[in-house]
């Protein structure tokens, strides 16, 4: 007996919840069952009992009402059904991403060890001008190429490597424009707290039914769509935080839009931004690891072997990996991201 | 205010400008034109704010014009609508025959590349840029070249006691030196207008002192025409050849600034001269006698009509029976009786009826 069936009746719909009866005759419940087994009737409910009017309870009392299973149904039906379209355009779109994260990844396996390290050493030591942090860079890649982790560091490195720079060549221009039109931040940043907030394994959902499980594409847009919010919102904040007197300045001598974009605008704004980065690369980071549940090549790949062969020592080795990772990047970009703040403190 | 004919050419005329902030500034314009609303029953009335009113100024080629008015007054607001930094809301501003408020986007560009400069309050320079780099800002703007551009700035920051410092980043100078650094951009520049907000009102008042000799120095050289804002009646006084003073966005009187302390035409501006040392400001020329004929008078020695009473003073010794022989030059224009002098020295009172017309 269901609880709001008098309601269908006293709206006088008890036909139309009829005929829907043997249309829509979902699963049976575990308490229907328990009720039919036991033989007894389900007591009448008390008001201490009284259930939410949900989509399954109105189901009960009126057959040819939906239940809540038909709406997350429609909308898994709703985007099969525009995923074709979707695909045919996103698909070639998309393509290059692939060219380039396969193009890095090879490159990163290609080259040998001996000519690899030290081209990261001199970019560390060009990017932070630290000698001790290209010593510390050092002894952590000798580290993992001694104990056999070198070629999953690599694929991480060449993954992250192409996806922050797509990162900071789309984000950067999205955050001035952002900054010029407080209409634009106003659209875009509802979809920014989204993509932050939304859990990492949710992005790979749709994405799976979009393209092929096997194209790099798949993770390499899971990774840019999570980890490019930082550097969108950190430009968009540095050029609105510049010194307003400096570009009145810039305005009363003359400088177009352009001009103030270039000379004024982007250098002071450059320490946030270059924040934006650092964040950026870190999100990039964590997320190739999530991402190996859709065939992300790297360290992650161990993490997820671990998990699910139980190899403990497999697990927490490469997870370190990823530790040590995470602080030669962040480093290395908080050291440049200091001297640029450096060269400009008033 | 009648033109003399003796003066030099309006560069800038600023003719009926109205500006007000708000949501509709054009029907809160009609209410303060057609109605007389003042600031505060518009504020209250419509919510809108009256920034200037009525304004109407003559900046004259090669002379410092000085707009003083305490915080509020509009002053910042007036001068930033020369170079069209705020758009007015009515009025017009008249620059070599032709209404700056008329101009496309390039025009605009084109004036404040080349015949308007500007110096800040809050020095306003690039902090990612060397000193010389900024100074030529206006240069480099304009698409000149670099080997260009460098040692032109040189010159002038040399020209303002920079020498040495081109290569410097700005966080390494004082504020004075800074400031020197706005007032190199703008002579850099070339252009024949300087417009000058608060520009020394940051700094501390030694440092203000040398800054308004090195613009009396540098403007006696060069003849530019230059606007220059203050809160402080004491710079405003030393720098005006005409001096206006604003108060509620509207102008309370426009003047000689020696006419101003002598003849203040609102209980505003007593307020404001009370304060003033008179014989400082005040120079022979305003206060002799304009006969050449000494007579009998003994005269104890020969001043300049430019010399401050303060000046004359201090070569009497006090003495208060002395008289002074005036000259310009080697012309003789007058006498000074030291009598005359103490007199000149009383605070002058308000007139009953403040509205002085002239």
């Amino acid at each position: 007996m269901a609880t709001y069936e008098p309601v269908f009746s006293a709206l006088g719909l008890k036909e139309w919840c009829e005929s829907g009866a043997e249309s829509a005759s979902g699963p049976t419940s575990l308490a229907d069952l328990i009720a039919r087994n036991t033989g007894t009737d389900v007591p009448a409910p008390s008001i201490w009992e009284l259930p939410f009017p949900s989509m399954d309870q109105l189901h009960e009392a009126c057959p040819a009402f939906p239940q809540s299973r038909a709406l997350t149904k429609g909308i898994e039906n709703g985007f099969l059904d525009i995923k074709d379209g979707l695909s045919l355009v996103l698909d070639p779109l998309t393509q290059p991403l692939s060219w380039f994260l396969e193009g890095s990844l090879w490159v990163f396996e290609a080259i040998p060890w001996w000519i690899m390290i030290p081209v990261l050493l001199v970019i560390v030591m060009l990017v932070s001008r630290s000698r001790p942090l290209v010593v510390f860079v050092a002894v952590c890649l000798l580290g993992m190429a001694f104990i056999d982790y070198y070629s999953f560091a690599a694929q991480t490195l060449a993954v992250i490597f192409v996806c922050a720079l797509l990162c900071v060549v789309l984000g950067v221009p999205i955050g001035i424009a952002m900054s010029r039109s407080d209409r634009l931040q106003r659209a875009i940043i509802p979809v920014l707290d989204m993509l932050q907030t939304l859990p990492a394994f949710v992005y790979l959902i749709p994405l799976i039914f979009l393209f092929s499980v096997t194209e790099p594409k798949l993770y390499g847009i899971a990774i840019i769509l999570y980890a490019i919010v930082p550097v969108v919102r950190l430009t968009d904040l540095g050029i609105r935080l510049v010194d307003k007197d400096v570009i009145e300045a810039a305005d009363a001598f003359g400088m177009t839009d352009r001009q103030k974009l270039v000379k004024v605008q982007i250098p002071l704004a450059l320490p946030n931004i270059m924040a934006g980065v650092n964040q950026t690369i870190m999100m990039s980071l964590s997320m190739v690891v999530i991402a190996s549940l859709v065939s992300a090549p790297g360290l992650g790949v161990l993490v997820l072997r671990g998990i699910r062969n139980l190899e403990l020592g497999v697990g927490l080795v490469s997870g370190l990996g990823i530790v040590i990772l995470a602080v030669i990047l962040d480093r290395t970009t908080k050291l440049a991201l200091a001297r640029i703040n450096a060269g400009q403190n008033q | 205010m009648s033109a003399r004919t003796d003066e030099p050419e309006t560069k800038i005329g600023i003719r009926n400008l109205y500006k007000i902030f708000g949501p509709d500034p054009q029907r809160a314009l009609k209410a303060v034109k057609d109605d007389g609303l003042g600031k505060p029953e518009l504020l209250e009335q419509t919510g809108h704010v009256l920034g200037l009113q009525d304004i109407n100024v003559d900046v004259k080629a090669g002379g410092i014009t000085v707009i003083m008015g305490l915080s509020g007054s509009g002053k910042s607001t007036l001068i930033r609508h020369v170079n069209r930094l705020i758009d007015p809301t009515a009025g017009e501003i008249i620059y070599n025959g032709s209404d700056i408020l008329r101009c496309g986007a390039e025009e605009l560009r084109k004036i404040r590349r080349e015949q308007m400069s500007m110096v800040f309050q809050k020095f306003a320079l690039l902090p990612h840029r060397t000193v010389a780099e900024n100074a030529a800002m206006a240069l480099e703007v304009r698409g000149i070249a670099r080997s260009e551009y460098i040692p032109e700035a040189e010159k002038w920051l040399d020209r303002v006691g920079l020498h040495g410092y081109g290569e410097s980043y700005p966080h390494q100078l004082s504020g004075g030196m800074q400031q020197r650094v706005g007032i190199a951009r703008a002579l850099t520049s070339n252009a024949e207008i300087m417009l000058m907000d608060e520009a020394y009102s940051a700094l501390d008042p030694l440092i203000r002192t040398d800054m308004q000799d090195l613009l009396l120095e540098l403007q006696k050289e060069l003849q530019k025409t230059i606007l220059f804002i203050t809160h402080d009646l004491d710079e405003a006084l030393k720098l005006a050849d005409h001096l206006v003073i604003l108060k509620d966005g509207a102008i309370v009187q426009q003047d000689e600034p020696q006419t101003i302390l002598l003849e203040p035409s609102d209980p505003y501006i007593v307020d404001f001269v009370s304060d003033i040392n008179r014989a400082r400001v005040l120079r022979v020329r305003t206060v002799m006698d304009r006969s050449t004929d000494t007579g009998d008078m003994s005269i104890a020695g020969e001043i300049d009509q430019e010399d401050n009473l303060e000046s004359v003073i201090a070569m009497a010794e006090g003495d208060t029976r002395k008289t002074y022989l005036v000259k310009d030059g080697d012309r003789k224009v007058g006498v000074l009786r030291m009598e005359t002098l103490i007199k000149s020295l009383v605070p002058t009172e308000a007139s009953d009826d403040g509205d002085r017309v002239r």
